[in-house]
C-alpha cells in the first residue's frame, strides 16, 4: 500500500494536517494511530483555546487558529462546542502583573483585542471569585474553548469524506530511511510507502523521530486534571494563573474542568494519576473559588505535555531525513494551536513552504541559537 | 378472574368453561366448572379457608387430599377438604372454625 | 354383594397405569382406583419434559404422558374409578369410598398393585401453619391443573428436582421466585434443572434453610437463615424476604398405610425414602399377592415407576393368566438395570441392597467433550455435565451425530463432522441443555430452547449468563417455533465471544427511547448512530456522545455500550478496549478532601 503522505499520530494535530492536506487537495493521505481517535494528550487536554501568550509567534499562531475556530462548524461540519467566553488571566505579583503589562502591549500589536482589569473591577464582573492577593488581570474576550474530541473527530471524519484513510489501532513499529529519505513505515497492520511522512506523535514524538533517526528535544510530563459533577452553566471563561499554578474552566455541560502542573514529575508516560492533587486543587481552588467547596470531583486522569525546551511548539522540516516533517512538543498547546500548525504544514508540504503563517523560527534547530522561554505556561 | 394463569407458554390458552357461582362466607363468588373448591377461593384472592381451635388461620397445603390443612363447611358440612372437592354451582362454602359443628 | 375383580391398582399415576396396561395386554381384567379427579398421579400436573429414553416417553411432558397411558389403559378395557379413596385394606376386604357418590364399599382383589405414590415432607419452622406455606406439588396441582396461582411472590425450600421444576413451573407461569433455599452445600436436583432457573436469574441459596414466615393471617414474608454443618439456623444470619408464598420441597415420603394394612412387610430405608415395603426384584411384596411400584418401593423417577409398573403387572399377569412372560419382564428388568447405573441412583442402588436386591454401577462414559466444533459452523453445543439416565439427544439426532457413550447414563459427545446444526435434539432434550452456536463475521449467532412467550424476530434483548447475569445486549434473529413439543428455539444474535455465555434473554422494556446512558440521557439509537458515523472505540463513543461521562462513572452502560460496538463491528467484546475506570468511584467533595487532609488520624 502506498499513500503520498502519512501521518503518525491520531490526535488534533495528525488529524488537522490530514484535513488540511485533504483540503488542498492531496488525499493520498493516511493517519496511523496506535489506539483510537484522541487517545493521547488532545483527549485529555482542557480544551481551552487561548492567544494570550508572551512570545510573538504563539500569539500569531494562535490567532490564525482562532480565525479558523470561528468558522470550524461550517467548515469542518462538526459542532465542536465552541465559545469565545474569554481568558481571565489572574496576576498575584508586582512581577508577575508587570510581565503582564508587557504581553498585552505585545499582544494588541499583534490585533489582538485584550482587556487589563484590576481586582475591583474582576470582582465586580465576577463575584464568584475571591481576588484576595490578585495584583492585576487581563482578559481577552475572542478567547475561548471548544471540546477538543469532537474537534479531533470533525477533522478526521471530514478528511475521511474526502478519501483519506484513518488507521486507528495501528502501531508504528518502524520507519524505513533509505539515503536519507523515509521510503516507508512498517506497522502492525503492514508496510506503507509514502514519499512523505509526518511525525505527529504527541507523547511519543521523540521515540518516533529516532526511528527515523531524527533527534527531537522533546520530554513528556505527566498533567493531571479532573472535572467536576456539573452545575448549571454560569461561568463562560477560562481562569487561569501562571503564579497559583491552575486553570479552570466549565464545559458548556456544566462540569468545571481544572488542573495545575507538578514541578516534581519526572519525565516519561504515566497515566495514573494522584490523590496529592486533588488535596492541592480542593485547598486552592476553593479558596479562589469558594463556590467549588460543596461540588465533587467526578472523574480524574491524567495526559502528557509533550515538552520543548522553550515551551513553545517544534515544527518543520528535518535536515537529517529529507521528507521527514514533524509537529511536536506542543506544551500543553497543541489543541489550540492545530488548525494554524495543520495548515502551515500541510502548505509546508504541498507547496514547499507555509504560506499564511511563518513558522520558521519553530524548527527543531532554533535551540542550537539559544532559549527564548514562553512564560505563560501552566 | 386475578390469579388465573390465562396464558401459557406449554399449557395454552385457557380453554373457555362454564362460569358458575358460589357462596363463601356468604359472598357470591365466581369459579370455573371444574375448579375445585380450593382453587375457586385462591382465585379469587382468598388464601384464608379456616382456622384452627387455637384461631390460627390455616390455607391449603398439600392440594391433593392427604393433608387435611384445608377443611371447610360445604352446605352446612364440615370437614369437606377443599383441595379435593369440585365447586358446584350455588354450593355453600364457610370457613371452619376449629373442628366442625355437627350437623342434623 | 361383594365384588371381585383379578386385579385391582391402587394408584392411576405412571406406576399402576403402566402395571395396569401390562396385566390388561396380557388378558388380565385390571380396575384401576384413585383419589384424585384426574388419572396420571402426578403427572397432570407436569409440564415439564421427562428424563429418560422415548421408550419411555422421555422428551414427553408429564401431562401428555398421562393422558397417553391413561388413553392406552382404557383401550385396553382396563375400568377406573376415580375420585375414590380405597379407605383401608381389611382382613376382609379392600374398602372402596366414592367420595363423589358419598359411598364406601368393600371389594376383592386376586392380585393388588399397590402404586399409591408418595407425599410431601414437612418441616418445622415458625408460623409454618400460616396459608402461604404450601407443598410444591400443591402449588404444581394449582396453578398447572386448575391454573390459579396462589400468589406472586414465592420462596422456595429445597433444591431437589421437584423444588427445581416447580420454581421453573412457577415463572412459566408468570409468578417471581425470590429464592430457593437449600440446607445442604450442593443442588440435590440435576444441574440442568437448576441452570434452567439460575438463568433466569433466580438465586439458590445454599447451606440456607426457612426460619419462620412472617404474617398474621397469611404469609406476608419468611426469614431464611444460614445453617451450620448440622443443620442448625446460624443466628445473626437471618435475611428477611418479602414473599407471600412458601413452597416446601423437602422431600417425600413413600405412602405406605396400604401395604400395611395388606400386612406388607414394612422397613425403615432412608435410601428408599424411609418406612417402605419389603419387595423382591419381581416387585412382589412379603404377601404373596401384593406388589408394589412407583414411589411407594422407592423414592425416583418417573421412568424407573413405569418399568417397575410393567415388571409388578407382567409378574401378576403371568400368575393370573399362566402365560409365560418371563422374556417381556427380563426385558424390563434390564431396561431398569441400566436405569439404575448412574450416580443418582446410588441411594437406590444401596437402599435395594439392603433387601438381597443387586444392581450394577458403571459402564458409561463421564468424562466431558473437550472440544467446542469448529467455529463458524453452525452446531450443537451440549452442557449436560452429569450422568442423568437420559438419552433422547442420542436418538433424536437424525445424523446419528451425537451419543451419550456406554449405557443411557453416559454424558452425550457430539460428532462435530455430522452435526448439522437442525435443532431437534435443542427441542427434545428435557434438560433443556443443549444449544446452537454459530460464528458469524460480525457477531454471532446462538440457538436457545426455550419455554416461554416468545418475542419477536429483530426484537433487542438482554443477553443473560447461565446465573441469569447480564452479559450484554442482542437480537432476536429468528424464532422456531415448536408447536408440538413446545420447546422453541430462539437464535440470537450476539456480541462474539460470548457463544459459551448467552444462555438465557430477557426482554428489554421498550420505553419511547431507550436510554443506555442514564446519567447522560444518551439513547440506543444516538450509540448506533454513532458507529454508524465510524465512531467505534468506547473512549470514542465516550468522548463523542459523553456516554458514560456521568456520575455513575459508567456503571450504567459501559458494557450496554460495548455490546453495542460489539455488535455492529463484529470484534469480541473481550478484543475491545472496556475504556478507561477512572478515579473517583464516588463523586467526592472539595469539602472533604480538605477536611480529611486536616485529620492526622484515622
Amino acid at each position: 500500500m502506498k499513500y503520498k503522505v502519512c501521518i503518525i499520530g491520531g490526535g488534533i494535530i495528525g488529524t488537522a494536517i490530514a484535513y488540511f492536506l485533504g483540503k488542498m487537495g492531496e488525499t493520498s493521505v493516511a493517519v496511523f494511530e496506535k489506539r483510537y481517535l484522541s487517545s493521547g494528550a488532545t483527549g485529555r487536554c482542557g480544551g481551552g483555546i487561548r492567544q494570550q501568550w508572551s512570545t510573538e509567534a504563539n500569539v500569531r499562531l494562535a490567532m490564525r487558529s482562532v480565525q479558523f475556530f470561528e468558522r470550524f462548524k461550517e467548515e469542518v461540519g462538526m459542532d465542536i462546542e465552541y465559545r469565545q467566553g474569554g481568558y481571565l488571566l489572574l496576576s498575584y505579583s508586582e512581577e508577575e502583573a508587570q510581565q503582564f503589562e508587557k504581553n498585552v502591549k505585545m499582544q494588541r500589536e499583534q490585533g489582538l483585542e485584550v482587556e487589563i482589569l484590576s481586582p475591583k473591577m474582576v470582582k465586580e464582573k465576577y463575584p464568584y471569585i475571591n481576588t484576595e492577593g490578585v495584583v492585576l488581570a487581563t482578559f481577552c474576550p475572542t478567547d475561548g474553548h471548544a471540546n477538543p474530541h469532537k474537534a479531533t473527530f470533525g477533522y478526521a471524519k471530514a478528511a475521511e469524506k474526502m478519501g483519506i484513510e484513518i488507521y486507528t489501532h495501528t502501531e508504528v513499529n518502524e520507519i524505513d530511511v533509505e539515503n536519507g529519505k523515509v521510503k516507508g513505515i512498517q506497522t502492525s497492520k503492514g508496510y506503507f510507502e509514502c514519499d512523505v511522512l509526518v511525525n505527529a506523535a504527541g507523547a511519543w514524538s521523540r521515540e518516533v523521530g529516532k526511528m527515523a533517526g531524527v533527534e527531537l528535544p522533546t520530554e513528556s510530563y505527566r498533567h493531571q486534571i479532573f472535572v467536576t459533577e456539573p452545575l448549571k452553566y454560569f461561568f463562560p471563561f477560562m481562569a487561569i494563573s501562571f503564579s497559583k499554578n491552575f486553570y479552570i474552566r466549565q464545559a458548556l455541560h456544566g462540569q468545571f474542568i481544572m488542573g495545575q502542573g507538578d514541578k516534581d514529575e519526572k519525565p516519561g508516560i504515566n497515566e495514573n494519576v494522584t490523590f496529592k492533587f486533588e488535596k492541592e486543587m480542593a485547598k486552592k481552588m476553593t479558596k479562589i473559588f469558594p463556590f467549588l467547596e460543596n461540588v465533587r470531583i467526578l472523574r480524574h486522569w491524567s495526559g502528557e505535555y509533550n515538552m520543548s525546551p522553550d515551551a513553545q511548539p517544534i515544527l518543520g522540516k528535518s535536515n537529517e531525513v529529507e521528507n521527514f516533517y514533524y509537529a511536536v512538543g506542543f506544551s500543553g498547546h497543541g489543541f489550540m494551536l492545530a488548525p494554524a500548525v495543520g495548515e502551515a504544514i500541510a502548505e509546508m508540504i504541498l507547496l514547499g513552504k507555509p504560506v499564511h503563517s511563518d513558522i520558521s523560527y519553530l524548527d527543531k534547530d532554533r535551540f542550537k541559537k539559544g532559549i527564548v522561554q514562553e512564560k505563560n505556561v501552566v | 378472574m386475578p390469579r388465573r394463569v390465562a396464558k401459557h407458554p406449554i399449557l395454552g390458552d385457557l380453554e373457555e368453561t362454564n362460569e358458575i357461582e358460589f357462596e363463601f362466607e356468604g359472598q357470591k363468588l365466581k369459579a370455573f366448572k371444574g375448579d375445585t373448591i380450593a382453587s375457586a377461593l385462591i382465585d379469587n384472592g382468598l388464601d384464608i379457608f379456616g382456622f384452627t381451635d387455637s384461631g390460627k388461620p390455616r390455607g391449603f397445603f398439600c392440594a391433593i387430599g392427604k393433608c387435611s390443612s384445608c377443611l371447610v363447611i360445604v352446605n352446612g358440612v364440615p370437614n369437606i377438604r377443599a383441595c379435593i372437592t369440585l365447586v358446584e354451582d350455588g354450593m355453600k362454602v364457610e370457613r371452619q372454625k376449629g373442628k366442625g359443628n355437627p350437623v342434623w | 354383594m361383594v365384588k371381585k375383580v383379578q386385579a385391582l391398582v391402587i394408584g392411576a399415576g405412571p406406576a399402576g397405569l403402566c402395571g395396569s396396561i401390562a396385566m390388561a395386554e396380557s388378558g388380565v381384567e385390571v380396575l384401576v382406583v384413585d383419589e384424585g379427579i384426574k388419572p396420571g398421579g402426578q403427572l397432570p400436573k407436569q409440564t415439564h419434559k421427562f428424563f429418560g429414553h422415548e421408550g419411555f416417553f422421555a422428551s414427553i411432558r408429564g401431562f401428555e404422558i398421562g393422558d397417553k397411558l391413561y388413553k392406552r389403559a382404557i383401550d385396553l378395557k382396563v375400568k377406573f374409578k376415580m375420585k375414590t379413596t380405597v379407605s383401608g385394606i381389611y382382613e376382609d376386604g379392600i374398602v372402596l369410598y366414592d367420595r363423589d357418590k358419598e359411598e364406601a364399599y368393600d371389594i376383592k382383589a386376586d392380585f393388588i398393585l399397590i402404586a399409591t405414590g408418595a407425599s410431601e415432607r414437612f418441616i418445622s419452622f415458625k408460623k409454618n401453619y400460616l396459608p402461604g406455606v404450601y407443598g410444591a406439588g400443591a402449588v404444581q396441582t394449582l396453578m398447572n391443573q386448575y391454573r390459579v396461582l396462589p400468589g406472586k411472590d414465592f420462596l422456595i425450600v429445597g433444591a431437589g428436582n421437584i423444588g427445581l421444576i416447580v420454581a421453573y413451573q412457577l415463572l412459566q407461569a408468570g409468578a417471581n421466585v425470590k429464592a430457593i433455599v437449600e440446607a445442604s452445600d450442593k443442588v440435590g436436583g440435576y444441574l440442568v434443572h437448576a441452570n434452567k432457573v439460575k438463568k433466569m436469574g433466580v438465586p439458590i441459596l445454599l447451606r440456607h434453610t426457612i426460619v419462620e414466615a412472617i404474617g398474621e393471617d397469611k404469609v406476608r414474608g419468611a426469614v431464611i437463615s444460614e445453617v451450620d454443618e448440622k443443620f442448625r439456623p446460624i443466628k445473626g444470619t437471618e435475611k428477611e424476604l418479602v414473599v407471600d408464598n412458601i413452597c416446601l420441597a423437602v422431600g417425600l415420603q413413600p405412602s405406605v398405610e396400604l401395604a400395611a394394612q395388606a400386612r406388607a412387610k414394612i422397613e425403615y430405608i432412608p435410601e428408599l425414602g424411609g418406612y417402605v415395603p419389603y419387595r423382591d426384584e419381581n416387585m412382589k411384596t412379603s404377601v404373596d399377592n401384593v406388589y408394589i411400584a412407583g414411589d411407594i418401593a422407592s423414592i425416583e423417577e418417573a421412568s424407573t415407576a413405569m418399568i417397575e409398573g410393567y415388571i409388578a403387572g407382567y409378574n401378576i399377569a403371568q400368575k393370573v393368566t399362566g402365560k409365560d412372560l418371563s422374556e417381556k419382564i427380563e426385558k424390563m428388568k434390564i431396561e431398569l438395570e441400566e436405569f439404575r447405573r448412574g450416580p443418582f441412583s446410588l441411594k437406590v442402588r444401596r437402599g435395594l441392597k439392603k433387601f438381597g436386591i443387586n444392581y450394577p454401577e458403571g459402564g458409561y462414559r463421564t468424562e466431558q467433550q473437550k472440544d467446542d466444533g469448529p467455529a463458524g459452523k453452525l452446531r450443537v453445543k451440549i452442557e449436560c455435565p452429569q450422568n442423568i439416565p437420559c438419552n433422547p439427544c442420542e436418538t433424536s439426532c437424525p445424523t446419528g451425530a451425537i451419543s451419550v457413550g456406554g449405557n443411557i447414563n453416559g454424558i452425550p459427545h457430539v460428532n462435530y463432522d455430522k452435526c448439522i446444526g437442525c435443532g431437534v435434539c435443542v427441542m427434545k432434550c428435557p434438560g433443556l441443555a443443549i444449544f446452537l452456536i454459530q460464528e458469524q463475521e460480525k457477531h454471532s449467532i446462538v440457538g436457545i430452547p426455550y419455554e416461554f412467550e416468545l418475542p419477536e424476530a429483530q426484537e433487542r434483548v438482554l443477553l443473560l449468563n447461565k446465573n441469569g447475569e447480564i452479559v450484554g445486549e442482542g437480537e432476536v434473529e429468528k424464532v422456531v417455533k415448536n408447536n408440538k413439543g413446545k420447546t422453541h428455539i430462539v437464535f440470537l444474535k450476539i456480541p462474539k465471544g460470548l457463544e459459551n455465555e448467552v444462555r438465557h434473554f430477557s426482554k428489554i422494556k421498550l420505553e419511547d427511547d431507550e436510554i443506555v446512558c442514564r446519567c447522560e440521557e444518551i439513547t440506543k439509537s444516538q450509540i448506533e448512530e454513532a458507529i454508524n458515523e465510524g465512531f467505534t472505540d468506547f473512549e470514542e463513543l465516550r468522548r463523542y456522545l459523553r456516554i458514560s461521562m456521568g456520575p455513575c462513572g459508567g456503571r450504567v452502560c459501559r458494557l450496554q455500550t460495548l455490546s453495542i460496538i460489539s455488535m455492529k463491528t463484529g470484534i469480541p467484546i473481550s478484543e475491545l478496549e472496556s475504556g478507561r475506570f477512572r478515579p473517583p468511584s464516588i463523586p467526592i467533595s472539595f469539602k472533604a478532601i480538605i477536611r480529611g487532609d486536616e485529620k492526622d488520624e484515622i
